[in-house]
């Protein structure tokens, strides 16, 4: 099996956290990045062959994070990484050119037999060859994994299945056209499984008659053709699409039932490794209900929150129910509540950050917190 | 292959007086400091003073240091004209090269540091927690012109008797060597790290191996004889932290300071930084009950009791109601519900059954790796 993973669409409701990243590389629970648990679920799979597809511009974070993808195993004898860009589809449709020519080049040089696509935004830790057994079990063409989500956890631009009492799909729709009274809906997570053949044939057709060229849209598309069964996952999804949805996918970690589903299931999340000291919790340090990544120095408060690495929090500064990213500096007596800093923000000391936790205040990377900050009203 | 300088690190010592903890894996594998093994502290000198080969001599229960060091890529051994290279003792048409000292170790893997061709060899021991330049050791080596350079440390004059001490000249020029001298002369201890042009002790060893008095320690043999033949030996003074942890008190010891954040080790120093291979774990996790002091924490840790003055290395479970106290707790290891540890030492995936009390109040208790102790209940995983 190989992967492709579209990282096309972003949320504006993310900003200002997705201006300098693309949403792949957004910070995770002290110390992953999303793009780790669509990788890990790949390299989980046994999958040596990753292809991804992003906008221009975006990808220093990737570069620097994925690096030669030693974490992952990308980079042994038989593995292969292979990053391309969205505009360059663009291009060459608008130029009349076989625009999808790259992605077929690469299916075939993969010589896989099937092909799984994962979008961006929804964070799982899947077992993608129970899917591929299920798959192969299914007389079908495709396969499409969906879970049962409530609709506040549902982002406007996100399709939901129909599937009849065979598992198959009869109908899509958007979701903004959504008109059922029901309170769980099926959320497709824009994970597919089909046969390699199968689907370069579909995008020499696609391209010919001038399909999208997002692959996410045109396999959502392509389950209007031909047979598609749904999978029903039932382990841990949060579906991330803006500031709220970003913050309580985050706080549900300090959920030790999620925090375990996530993270100690059997399939592991790998992330970039980082060589950093043990974080230390001084004589005057209180800290509650929170986790930590290493190389932190903590003497003040810390309640119901996420730290990552080497962060300081000084003496008297209090942080509650707030997501802290790497190498930012909570100096005394500061406080912060229902926040979330981004990397190497400094907080003077004295300085309050309040928000609310429908509407944390978000404080944008290498800003330097000289007065209060209230927000969430 | 020409290298200037080559590392040889000397992993093979026994350890015998670490007890339980070197009972399955060599000394230098112990772990320390919540993240690293006690090699680390070395290779990753290597690396930072520009040492990129590195051989590291093994002998006793090499395993958990084979796969700790692998291809050496967690400190960046892996890259171009670089490499750290496992020597195990093996048989050969002469016999058996089981290595009898020091200097027999360099003896019997001449024929990889001739593979490597360098001008000079470093001589390491893998079991010390220090930071140190080799480089700038290396300098002051070629600036007096020496055809041996030893490392020296200044200890209280009352604990040199302990220790190997030089007696240098007013250039720090080494014009006398005692080991364990009952009336020390002066306070310069060697820290066993030495610095050789290769070819002189090339044919020095040979030599020795020709006739009967054969050399096999570097203290006992190797530095009296290049004094006797008039050789130049100097010192190199080193000022700056440095502990041996071969045994209990010492380790634990090292460890208890280890914690201070204002420890002249200065481990949070990112021009120096301590190297170790990382394991993927998920953050750590203090929850409600939690009450952490103190005390140093790394990934993958999940505390629900207290925790004083104390190391949790990865992937530790201090579960509620239990109190950890001036101890030190390796990787894996769970400590059940209202269990008492004080003054301890855990070792890695060791299991303390709830309620269990280890208390190392007159002398530092030892649990060993895997070891149970208490009842284990239904409840206890």
């Amino acid at each position: 099996m190989c992967a492709i993973m579209g990282n096309v669409y972003e949320c504006p409701e993310l900003l200002p956290l997705t201006e300098k990243r693309p949403l792949a590389t957004l910070p995770f629970d002290c110390k992953y990045r999303l793009i780790d648990f669509n990788l890990s679920n790949a390299i989980n799979a046994n999958i040596k062959s990753v292809y991804m597809v992003f906008n221009q511009g975006t990808t220093k974070s990737v570069f620097d994070h994925i690096g030669g993808g030693r974490e992952w195993h990308l980079d042994s004898v038989d593995s292969r990484y292979f990053i391309h860009f969205y505009q360059d589809f663009l291009k060459k449709k608008a130029e009349g050119r076989p625009y999808f020519e790259s992605v077929i080049d690469y299916l075939n040089k993969s010589k896989s037999e099937y092909t799984v696509f994962m979008g961006n935004r929804m964070l799982c830790n899947i077992d993608l060859e129970a899917v591929l057994k299920i798959h192969q079990q299914s007389d079908s063409v495709m396969t499409v994994v969906y879970k049962k989500m409530p609709k506040e956890q549902i982002y406007r631009q996100d399709e939901i299945l129909e599937v009849d009492e065979h598992g198959i799909i009869k109908g899509h729709h958007n979701f903004l056209e959504d008109k059922s009274d029901d309170e769980m809906l099926n959320l497709s997570m824009k994970i597919f499984i089909c046969r390699t053949d199968w689907l370069i044939n579909a995008l020499q057709e696609g391209q010919n008659l001038g399909g999208p060229v997002a692959l996410v849209d045109f396999l959502t598309l392509a389950m209007n053709q031909v047979k598609t069964y749904a999978y029903e996952y039932t382990g841990f999804l949060s579906n991330i699409f803006d500031i709220k949805s970003y913050y309580d996918a985050n706080m549900a970690m300090l959920d030790p039932k999620k925090f375990t589903s996530l993270l100690y299931s059997k399939q592991k999340i790998y992330t970039k490794l980082k060589n950093e000291v043990a974080t230390y919790y001084s004589p005057t340090s209180e800290v509650r209900n929170s986790q930590f990544a290493t190389g932190c120095l903590i003497d003040g408060k810390v309640q119901g929150s996420l730290v990552s690495r080497s962060v300081v929090v000084e003496n008297g500064a209090e942080v509650e129910e707030s997501i802290i990213m790497a190498s930012c500096s909570i100096q005394e007596n500061a406080f912060v509540k229902h926040a979330i800093l981004d990397k190497n923000v400094v907080v003077e000391p004295g300085i309050k950050i309040i928000g609310s936790a429908d509407q944390p205040v978000v404080i944008k990377k290498n800003t330097h917190v000289l007065s209060d900050v209230y927000g969430g009203e | 292959m020409k290298t200037e300088i080559l590392a040889m690190i000397l992993a093979g010592g026994k350890g015998s007086r670490l007890g339980k903890l070197t009972q399955k894996i060599a000394k230098p594998a112990v772990p320390f400091g919540g993240r690293y093994r006690i090699i680390d502290f070395t290779l990753s000198n290597c690396i930072n003073s520009g040492i990129n080969n590195v051989g590291v001599v093994t002998q006793y229960q090499p395993l958990a240091l084979n796969n700790h060091i692998g291809n050496g890529s967690s400190w960046g051994f892996d890259g171009l004209n670089s490499g750290v290279t496992i020597l195990q003792p093996y048989s050969s048409n002469d016999g058996s090269k089981w290595f009898e000292g020091t200097a027999h170790a360099i003896y019997q893997n001449m024929d990889y540091i001739d593979q490597m061709d360098p001008q000079y060899v470093l001589v390491l021991s893998g079991d010390h927690i220090y930071k140190m330049d080799y480089e700038a050791m290396l300098e002051d080596h070629k600036a007096n012109n020496a055809s041996l350079t030893v490392a020296v440390i200044e200890v209280p004059i009352e604990e040199a008797s302990r220790f190997g001490i030089m007696n240098t000249d007013e250039n720090d020029r080494i014009i006398e060597f005692e080991e364990k001298p009952e009336v020390p002369k002066s306070n310069l201890a060697s820290m066993g790290i030495y610095i050789f042009n290769w070819s002189r002790l090339r044919s020095v060893l040979l030599n020795s191996y020709k006739k009967d008095d054969q050399m096999l320690d570097f203290g006992n043999h190797v530095i009296p004889a290049y004094l006797e033949s008039g050789e130049n030996v100097f010192a190199y003074r080193f000022d700056g932290y440095w502990k041996d942890v071969g045994t209990i008190d010492s380790l634990w010891e090292a460890s208890m300071e280890f914690i201070d954040p204002e420890h002249n080790l200065n481990i949070r120093d990112k021009n120096w930084r301590i190297l170790a291979k990382n394991t993927i774990s998920p953050p750590h996790f203090l929850t409600e009950s939690a009450d952490v002091k103190d005390s140093l924490v790394v990934d993958g840790c999940y505390v629900a009791g207290h925790v004083k003055h104390s190391i949790l290395s990865g992937d530790v479970q201090v579960k509620e109601g239990a109190k950890v106290v001036d101890s030190v707790i390796m990787p894996g290891a769970t400590i059940g519900k209202n269990v008492q540890i004080t003054k301890a030492i855990i070792g890695e995936n060791a299991i303390i059954g709830d309620g269990a009390v280890v208390d190392g109040s007159e002398e530092i208790a030892v649990v060993g790796y895997s070891e149970v102790i208490g009842v284990l209940t239904s409840e206890s995983e």
